[in-house]
């Protein structure tokens, strides 16, 4: 299987601070992986080292074989990457289907494509009643559902969710669930960043493990939730127990 | 030919310091409340007359103005706070810039309006002396000047990082929901570094004074300084904006000694946009993305 | 529409077309602004740079090489948006007010530039140009007429340009800069691009104004060429009428314009000082009560900028 995205011996520093260590990792193509750790481990900041947004000290991002380190976050996202932001930016004084069209015009710059492909992104993720509201207006979830619209009309081939599930109830987290599970039989790569297990259980077919900026551990979700290193480091001993709960149990 | 530079240095040392003072009051409400404030040469220009007219009607030293001056402008700076520049925060770039902006313009012609646009100026029993330092001449004036602004620079950092309420206005600056959470009252962190800024800037005023002529636009060489030394010692940082101050002094200083008497302006400029090309982010900032 | 293609033709109080050509002129700078200022949120107080060099290139290419200002207009404007180029790279790598400040730099660089220039820009005293009379081919006209209808074209022109602009694809990636530049470069939008772009086309406009005033008032200095206070009424316009709307900086003008025009002629010579305090109150009660502009009083939705209606208008 031809690999997606392939990190290599990322690492960054914010002055004193080193936020990524030496990271490397694999996705294979149409896999979801999920990325996570405690707070600070640095996934959030992978995500922008991978998106563009800061530029690594060391390192190489491959996405389907090109690589992606000193590509502005533009050309990035021109190359089949796309991400959201753990807090929602929605460009406010626009309409809903203004803004997934924004996104669309990466792809195509006639109004009546992009359009089009915006109604169906917006209908995927299912903010078609809100297609007039102004972005500002919207709730949380709808914020999150109309990022989402936004980086899908972009046509991505890998697509990098930032904590996509924070602070949603369990039926929200149900639909974002089963919307991340549609997009993957749709045969696009996704890499999540999580901290609710239960979400992440459910979509990663993979699981990497971050804690002060390095991978200690990857393997499948069972492989993960009984190792020791990751128990001791970001799960606590009481997970193994409390399977079902849907809260970071840091 | 050392002596010269010496002698250049030196000058623009002194007046850095009163350049240092304005920028140091730029870059605490940027810091903190987040907003450039366009109007703060209106506010040294403020700080002026009012030293001013102390002076010309009732003999006070401008140095004792500053007695005046600055608790009078820390209010204004309260009231700035609390009745402009509190309504237009959170609602972007837009209105923030032209609310100082207008206010900046408002100032300066209502003054002109008012006082006309004469020159005017004090003298005191030691406008025109000074010392020799060696073969260097250090005017008086400009020396009280310099040492004042240091010690109220100073103060001010040490306010900044000693106290609970300096420490607050730190945290606001960095992260204002955060501080919120852990409850200071960010409406009067604001106010009191609004307060404590124009009150810097009041200070420069009298303590210019002495050696330099009030006029309705007399701000505006200052802010376009302190916008420049702002940017070049890196927004927000006020250590930086005091070096930077200085710095700009020195430069100045040195281009009206060998360039020419009107490259005050020339030199600004030049330092701007060295800065930009160089190093967007100031002298202490990280790199930009 | 119909009604100003006729005014001329009623209007015969040459204060009052005076106005009138103002009133179309700075709106027309106006709307050249708003392209960038409303829209993208780039808000400079420099483009009096750009009205300058435009001036300056046309009555160059005048006075000392005899071509008409037909030719020159453009050539300023060509002149104009190559100067941009450099200016943008060195300005847009601040934001917000330091970005303001960065093009009041620029443009005061270039007035010392043409106070220094003696050579070919006359320095401080500027020059007159040639008054021709009726001389149509050099951009001269008799009455005043045939400047208002020169003033209508170039506004219209600028409405047509920000029409075209507003429903294309462009319309939307200038918003959502204006919005949210890191948000929108993470969608793709080429950010350095589009502002460089749009800073082009703006300084392209506000260039055609700087050659139009020159001719309208046969008189040209750096400090007229490069003065602030057009740098101000450009975004000024714009604000108090409606950023980032089609017809705001119109609006805008249709009000400063008279009051200023009004102003002076009661006050005499205290101009400068009186018009700003007054224009500096306006822009500060707008700013207090109604910071996206005072065109939301005559549409339903205050807040509604003409792209984001486009998807349901079609």
């Amino acid at each position: 299987m031809a690999e997606a995205l392939a990190v290599r011996g990322l690492c960054k520093r914010f002055g004193g601070l080193r936020a990524v260590a030496e990271l490397s990792f694999a996705v294979n193509e149409g896999e979801t992986v999920a990325l996570i750790g405690p707070n600070g481990a640095g996934k959030t900041t992978s995500f922008n080292l991978i998106s563009g947004y800061h530029r690594p000290d060391a390192g190489s991002i491959l996405a389907f074989g090109r690589e992606l380190v000193g590509l502005a976050p533009f050309a990035v996202c021109a190359s089949g990457v796309a991400r959201t932001f753990q807090v929602g930016r929605p460009f406010g004084k626009m309409t809903v289907l203004a803004n997934v069209m924004t996104g669309a015009f990466l792809r195509d710059k006639h109004v009546h494509a992009a359009r089009q492909r915006a109604r169906e992104a917006i209908a995927f993720v299912g903010l078609s009643a809100k297609e007039n509201s102004l972005a500002s207006d919207l709730t949380t979830i709808d914020e999150r559902r109309l990022e989402l619209a936004r980086a899908l009309a972009t046509q991505p081939r890998l697509l990098l969710l930032d904590e996509v599930m924070a602070g949603l109830n369990p039926t929200e987290i149900d639909q974002a669930v089963a919307l991340i599970g549609q997009l993957s039989q749709r045969g696009l790569t996704i890499v999540i960043v999580e901290h609710v297990m239960r979400a992440i259980m459910a979509v990663a077919r993979r699981i990497v493990v971050l804690d002060h900026g390095q991978k200690i551990a990857e393997g499948s979700p069972s492989e993960i939730v009984t190792n020791q290193d990751v128990i001791r480091a970001y799960l606590g001993t009481g997970y193994a127990h409390r399977a079902g709960s849907e809260t970071d149990p840091c | 030919m050392a002596a010269i530079i010496a002698q250049a240095v030196v000058n623009g040392l002194l007046i850095g310091g009163i350049y240092a003072l304005v920028s140091v009051g730029v870059t605490l409400i940027f810091g903190v409340v987040k907003i450039v404030n366009f109007a703060q040469g209106e506010f040294v220009m403020i700080g002026m007359y009012i030293s001013y007219f102390l002076a010309t009607f009732l003999g006070i030293d401008p140095l004792v103005a500053l007695a005046v001056s600055m608790p009078t402008l820390f209010i204004i700076g309260l009231l700035l706070q609390r009745f402009l520049i509190r309504r237009v925060l959170g609602l972007g770039d837009m209105p923030q810039i032209f609310l100082t902006f207008a206010l900046s313009l408002l100032l300066m012609n209502g003054a002109l309006l008012v006082f006309s646009a004469n020159y005017r100026t004090v003298q005191t029993a030691y406008s025109e002396s000074a010392v020799h330092v060696g073969p260097l001449y250090v005017s008086v004036a400009k020396l009280i000047a310099f040492v004042v602004a240091m010690a109220l620079s100073a103060a001010l950092s040490f306010f900044l990082r000693v106290t609970d309420l300096g420490k607050a206005m730190r945290a606001a600056a960095q992260n204002r929901d955060v501080a919120m959470l852990m409850g200071i009252n960010p409406d009067r962190v604001f106010g009191v570094a609004v307060g404590l800024s124009l009150a810097l800037a009041g200070a420069a005023g009298s303590l210019l004074m002495p050696f330099y002529p009030v006029y309705p636009t007399v701000g505006q060489v200052f802010v376009l300084m302190a916008f420049v030394a702002v940017v070049l010692g890196t927004l927000g940082n006020v250590k930086g904006a005091l070096i930077a101050g200085l710095m700009m002094g020195v430069a100045e200083s040195l281009g009206i000694q060998f360039i020419g008497a009107d490259s005050g302006l020339l030199v600004v400029f030049a330092m701007l946009l060295l800065t930009l090309a160089v190093r967007p982010s100031g002298l202490f900032g990280g790199s930009t993305r | 529409m119909l009604v100003s293609l006729a005014l001329p033709l009623v209007v015969t109080n040459a204060f009052a077309i005076d106005i009138l050509i103002r009133v179309l002129l700075f709106a027309f700078i106006g709307v050249a602004w708003n392209l960038m200022g409303g829209y993208a949120k780039q808000l400079s107080l420099g483009h009096a740079a750009y009205f300058g060099l435009g001036a300056y290139t046309s009555t160059i290419l005048l006075v000392r090489f005899g071509i008409s200002p037909w030719v020159g207009i453009l050539a300023g404007g060509v002149v104009a948006m190559l100067a941009s180029v450099p200016i943008g790279a060195l300005c847009f790598r601040l934001r917000g007010p330091y970005f303001a400040i960065a093009t009041i730099a620029t443009a005061q660089v270039l007035m010392l530039l043409f106070l220094k220039f003696r050579d070919f820009a006359w320095g401080a005293e500027g020059t007159t140009i040639p008054n021709l009379g009726n001389a149509p081919l050099m951009m001269q006209f008799p009455g005043k007429a045939g400047y208002y209808y020169l003033a209508l074209v170039l506004l219209a022109i600028g409405l047509v340009i920000t029409r075209l602009i507003e429903r294309s694809w462009m319309g939307y990636y200038l918003i959502a800069v204006g919005e949210d530049q890191d948000a929108a470069e993470a969608i793709g939008v080429n950010v350095p691009r589009i502002k460089r772009d749009i800073y082009m086309i703006s300084a392209f406009l506000t260039a055609l104004a700087g050659t139009f005033y020159v001719q309208y008032i046969y008189f040209i200095d750096p400090a007229t060429a490069f003065s602030f206070n057009v740098s101000v009424e450009a975004a000024l316009v714009s604000i108090v009428g409606g950023i980032g709307t089609l017809w705001g900086p119109v609006l805008g003008t249709a009000l400063l314009e008279p009051t200023s025009a009004l102003l002076q002629s009661w006050l005499g010579s205290g101009r400068g000082g009186v018009q700003l305090i007054v224009y500096a109150a306006i822009l500060m009660a707008v700013i207090l009560w109604r910071p996206s502009g005072l065109i939301g009083l005559l549409t339903r939705r205050a807040d509604a900028p003409e792209a984001e209606s486009a998807p349901v208008n079609g």
